[in-house]
């Protein structure tokens, strides 16, 4: 494939996600304003008279019709201003900025987690097959994606954090170590002021909201791969390197797993998108300032402008996220490539 | 190449092997040998036990399966006793294998290059060779442009440009012994030619044994020093091909050879041999001859215990008598369809295109043009051959006259009245019109019971079940199956069987012109030979047309009185069969006649005379 065309490519994909993020901030910003709430309640003093209300209304543009306010946004958010929170009074940019890069963090290990062990345990159980083992495997993973995530993370608290006491439940780190920002992202940030303390101590931190959110997609990964494998081993072109004397290490690291990969790909990029949603709840439980925790004081104060901001992000990092799934998909399977 | 005891020792041989999944003989006391620089042909139908045999020499039997007596020697080298790894170690080096499916055997995300320098690895090479030694090795192969294919995946080539690819993999490494599984089974005509006029030349070069696996006679004959052939896991008749083919001995080589529909000569009605080859569980209830069912000679004495290998004249066979028959059944009033008498035509195709489009975000691309003005007539019980390789636009010629496809110009006449598309039209077209599909366990319903299936097109109608159930009874006598089928389920019968349902289901409303689409090219020989005199007896019995789309030029031959040769979506030749095939006029036609191996193994075949020039 010419470069040129590459690019073609890209552009009409980055222009396609630009105008589903349009149609997306319409939608939200519609259903927003149509939910029977009112934004500025808590702002507005008790006593104020209706005149006096009426002005912190017309301040925040909340008297102009909807269409108005939606391109007054839009103009503000395409120069990078998503206005300012209600309650939090910062700019919501600035709020989504400094919470980003933890729910990043998360969503990123636990799906590297999921993958990893995933893919190990689909191989080996691959391995394994028509053994007690195998059995064994697919009981313990269809029992594990039948327990939501949440319900992990509440366990593990329970178990881990609160019975045994072996790990941390409560932050992304002691709070009696301070670590300057840099790149907003603990494991990162830690490493560059060289403390490894920190670094080993946010680790321990993150093992059991990891964990929590990566146990589904372990088991799911797992039997994706299994099955796949299972397939392609049906496949002619396996017979006939086994044929040519190839060895089954050989067959399998080759030949196999690479054809039996495009299908738990597109599982990880299902997953990947899911994996956000997750963080929510994971965030809740272990009390970590991220993306879901931002969003869930948002929406219990009513801030209009953060909850859109926030539901934008998520949707942009949904659509990235796909975007490079569909890019693998190029890099896997030669046919894509060629057309 | 070959040294004096090389000569004279087998390179290849099994004696008494057998192979058992439980208690069932799956592989019963075989027999053969290869020696070096020979082509031994393996020939059988569809579950006789050929690729078995591949099997057993790759130590890769299925589960379940293992050798339980016999010996199987490779040189001084014990195939059945030796360390699986060691055994391994053969393949690929020693022992290479040519598969059945060339477009599935290569791995679709490596390129052809990445497939040679696995193995070139494999075989001890350094990376700096390996390109140089690739590039050898596909113009040796007559690869045109190595260079170029060496970078390409294997979805990016021809069934026969694979094929080619994996001859040159196989034998990239000069070994003794290549075993090629029916190399050219899923290719067209004209690749089968090139491709074994080439397996053949590389086979010479390096003075290889083959085991060729095959289930057409004629190619076995024009290639193969020694024949073995194969019926339900015995070998039933073995020695040098000439012997074998001239002066068959056992009645089920005689009733195989009876039944190929021939190319040229005089038309002959053909043997259909009763009965199907007994399935593996079937084994277990033939102690004695497996083909005793099927003979009309057996007595009790070859029911009773197995039959031994026996000289006969000039080579071995099976069979306890010297003039064995087969129990053969011929078409009703033995008359191929009259020559071309037209009783008023029935169907008319009139300048008829068909393309089909690449559909864009916003624009519609023309894509193939799968027919280029054809036009066509068909009388009224008149059979008509529709010949031609793949990708010719045969098939899209009998959906689009089905009404499964619709024409993108010109005009489609039943009965001299243009076919619409509206609900009325459609009535009018489905009483006069029937498709048989190709694949039978495709088309049928695996749920319904034969009764259902035969009569599906008088399901609509206000019918009382005995009176249904009568028509189905008549359908399946017409079609030469036992009434006791009604309630059976696709699952339950034999590939000739389901052609028979779908044949009697298409037959139901008693269609004027029945739409054959390579009826007979999932079955076997014997087999298909039962289907195209039904198709005789049909004509008779219904005085239905039909039109017959077929890769096979004999089976088409065999049936019709004229016939349309198509390429690349055009008629290029049409006129009646004989005439045609005795002095074909267009460059493709003659191309397509000489590419087929002749029916007397003793005529020179145009591929191989070409590779012997070249070489």
């Amino acid at each position: 494939m010419d470069a040129g065309k590459f690019l073609a490519g890209a552009g009409l994909r980055i222009a396609t996600i630009a105008g589903q993020l349009l149609v997306v901030s319409i939608v939200i910003f519609v259903v927003l304003r149509l939910i029977p709430t009112d934004p500025l309640a808590m702002m507005i003093p008790a006593n104020a008279t209706r005149d006096e209300a009426e002005s912190i209304r017309a301040a925040f543009g909340f008297n102009r019709p909807i269409y108005e306010q939606y391109l007054m946004w839009l103009g503000h958010a395409l120069q990078g201003d998503l206005g300012n929170g209600i309650q939090a009074r910062e700019p919501v940019t600035r709020l989504i900025k400094t919470a980003l890069p933890l729910t990043l963090e998360l969503a990123f290990l636990g799906l590297l987690t999921g993958v990893v062990l995933g893919a190990l345990l689909g191989i080996l159980t691959f391995r394994a097959r028509g053994t007690r083992l195998e059995r064994v495997g697919e009981a313990v993973a269809s029992l594990a994606q039948s327990i939501p995530e949440f319900l992990w993370g509440i366990a593990f608290v329970l178990i881990f954090g609160l019975a045994l006491s072996l790990l941390p439940f409560i932050g992304p780190m002691n709070s009696a170590y301070i670590v300057p920002r840099q790149t907003g992202f603990l494991i990162i940030d830690t490493l560059l002021a060289g403390r490894l303390d920190a670094f080993a101590d946010h680790l321990k931190h993150m093992i059991m909201p990891v964990a929590a959110l990566a146990m589904m997609k372990i088991a799911m990964v797992m039997r994706v791969l299994r099955s796949s494998l299972v397939e392609v081993y049906l496949d002619e072109y396996v017979n006939a390197a086994r044929l040519r004397g190839v060895s089954e290490t050989a067959i399998l690291f080759r030949h196999a797993l690479r054809n039996a990969a495009i299908p738990t790909v597109t599982l990880i990029g299902v997953q990947a998108a899911q994996t956000f949603g997750g963080t929510l709840l994971i965030e809740a439980i272990y009390s970590l300032p991220g993306l879901g925790n931002l969003m869930i004081v948002a929406i219990r104060t009513n801030d209009l402008p953060l909850i859109q901001g926030i539901c934008l992000t998520y949707c942009a990092i949904v659509l990235l996220v796909n975007s490079l799934v569909d890019l693998s998909y190029f890099w896997l399977n030669p046919r894509l490539r060629r057309q | 190449m070959t040294d004096e005891a090389g000569d004279r020792i087998p390179l290849l041989r099994a004696a008494g092997l057998t192979v058992r999944m439980g208690d069932i003989e799956v592989l019963r006391d075989i027999d053969f040998s290869l020696r070096r620089g020979d082509i031994l042909g393996i020939i059988g139908e569809s579950g006789a036990g050929k690729s078995m045999i591949g099997r057993v020499i790759a130590d890769q039997l299925p589960d379940g399966f293992s050798v339980t007596s016999g010996m199987l020697r490779f040189g001084a080298l014990d195939l059945i006793g030796m360390p699986p790894k060691d055994h391994r170690r053969l393949l690929g080096r020693e022992i290479a294998f040519i598969p059945q499916e060339p477009m599935m055997a290569l791995n679709p995300s490596m390129t052809i290059g990445s497939h040679f320098e696995e193995h070139l690895a494999h075989l001890g090479h350094t990376p700096s060779t390996m390109r140089r030694k690739t590039i050898e090795a596909l113009s040796d192969v007559r690869i045109a442009a190595p260079e170029h294919v060496y970078d390409q995946y294997p979805f990016q080539l021809s069934g026969g440009m694979c094929q080619r690819v994996l001859i040159a993999l196989a034998f990239i490494s000069n070994p003794d012994l290549v075993i090629a599984d029916e190399p050219t089974a899923s290719l067209d005509v004209t690749s089968q030619g090139h491709i074994i006029g080439l397996l053949r030349r590389m086979q010479q070069k390096h003075g290889t044994a083959v085991l060729f696996i095959t289930h057409q006679l004629a190619l076995a004959g024009q290639i193969c020093t020694e024949v073995a052939v194969l019926y339900a896991g015995e070998v039933v008749e073995r020695g040098a091909t000439k012997a074998v083919f001239t002066a068959p001995q056992h009645p089920y080589t005689i009733a195989l050879k009876a039944a190929a529909p021939l190319l040229d000569g005089e038309w002959t009605p053909l043997a259909s041999l009763r009965g199907h080859m007994p399935g593996l569980k079937e084994y277990r209830t033939l102690d004695g001859c497996r083909f005793a069912p099927r003979c009309a000679t057996a007595s009790d004495a070859c029911r009773q215990a197995t039959v031994p290998l026996r000289q006969k004249s000039d080579h071995l066979a099976r069979c306890l008598y010297d003039d064995a028959e087969a129990r053969v059944e011929f078409p009703e009033g033995a008359a191929r369809a009259s020559l071309g008498q037209s009783k008023g035509e029935l169907l008319r195709l009139d300048s008829v295109s068909k393309t089909f489009f690449r559909s864009g975000w916003f624009s519609r691309k023309p894509g193939v043009n799968a027919l280029r003005n054809v036009s066509l007539e068909i009388a009224a019980g008149e059979f008509v051959g529709i010949v031609g390789e793949s990708g010719s636009g045969k098939s899209t010629l009998g959906r689009l006259a089905m009404g499964l496809e619709d024409a993108t110009n010109g005009t489609i006449l039943l009965d001299g009245k243009p076919l619409g598309r509206s609900e009325d039209e459609w009535e009018r077209r489905i009483a006069a019109i029937q498709l048989v599909f190709q694949d039978p366990r495709a088309a049928l319903n695996p749920r319904r019971r034969v009764v259902d299936l035969a009569t599906q097109a008088i399901q609509p109608r206000m019918m009382r079940a005995d009176a249904r159930r009568a028509r189905a009874e008549t359908l399946l006598r017409s079609t030469g199956l036992p009434t006791d089928m009604l309630d059976k389920v696709s699952a339950e019968m034999s590939g000739g069987q389901r052609q028979r349902v779908s044949i009697a289901r298409a037959l139901c409303n008693a269609p004027r012109l029945l739409i054959a689409d390579e009826v007979t090219s999932g079955l076997d020989v014997s087999v298909q030979a039962q289907i195209l005199n039904l198709l005789l007896n049909i004509r008779k019995e219904y005085g239905i047309a039909l039109m017959m789309i077929s890769h096979d030029l004999a089976v088409v031959r065999y049936l019709c009185s004229r016939v349309v040769v198509m390429w690349k979506g055009e008629i290029v030749e049409t006129g009646l069969t004989e005439e045609v095939f005795r002095n074909p006029q267009h460059r493709y036609t003659r191309e397509l006649i000489s590419a087929i191996p002749p029916d007397d193994m003793n005529q020179p075949w145009l591929p191989l005379l070409e590779f012997a020039k070249a070489s």
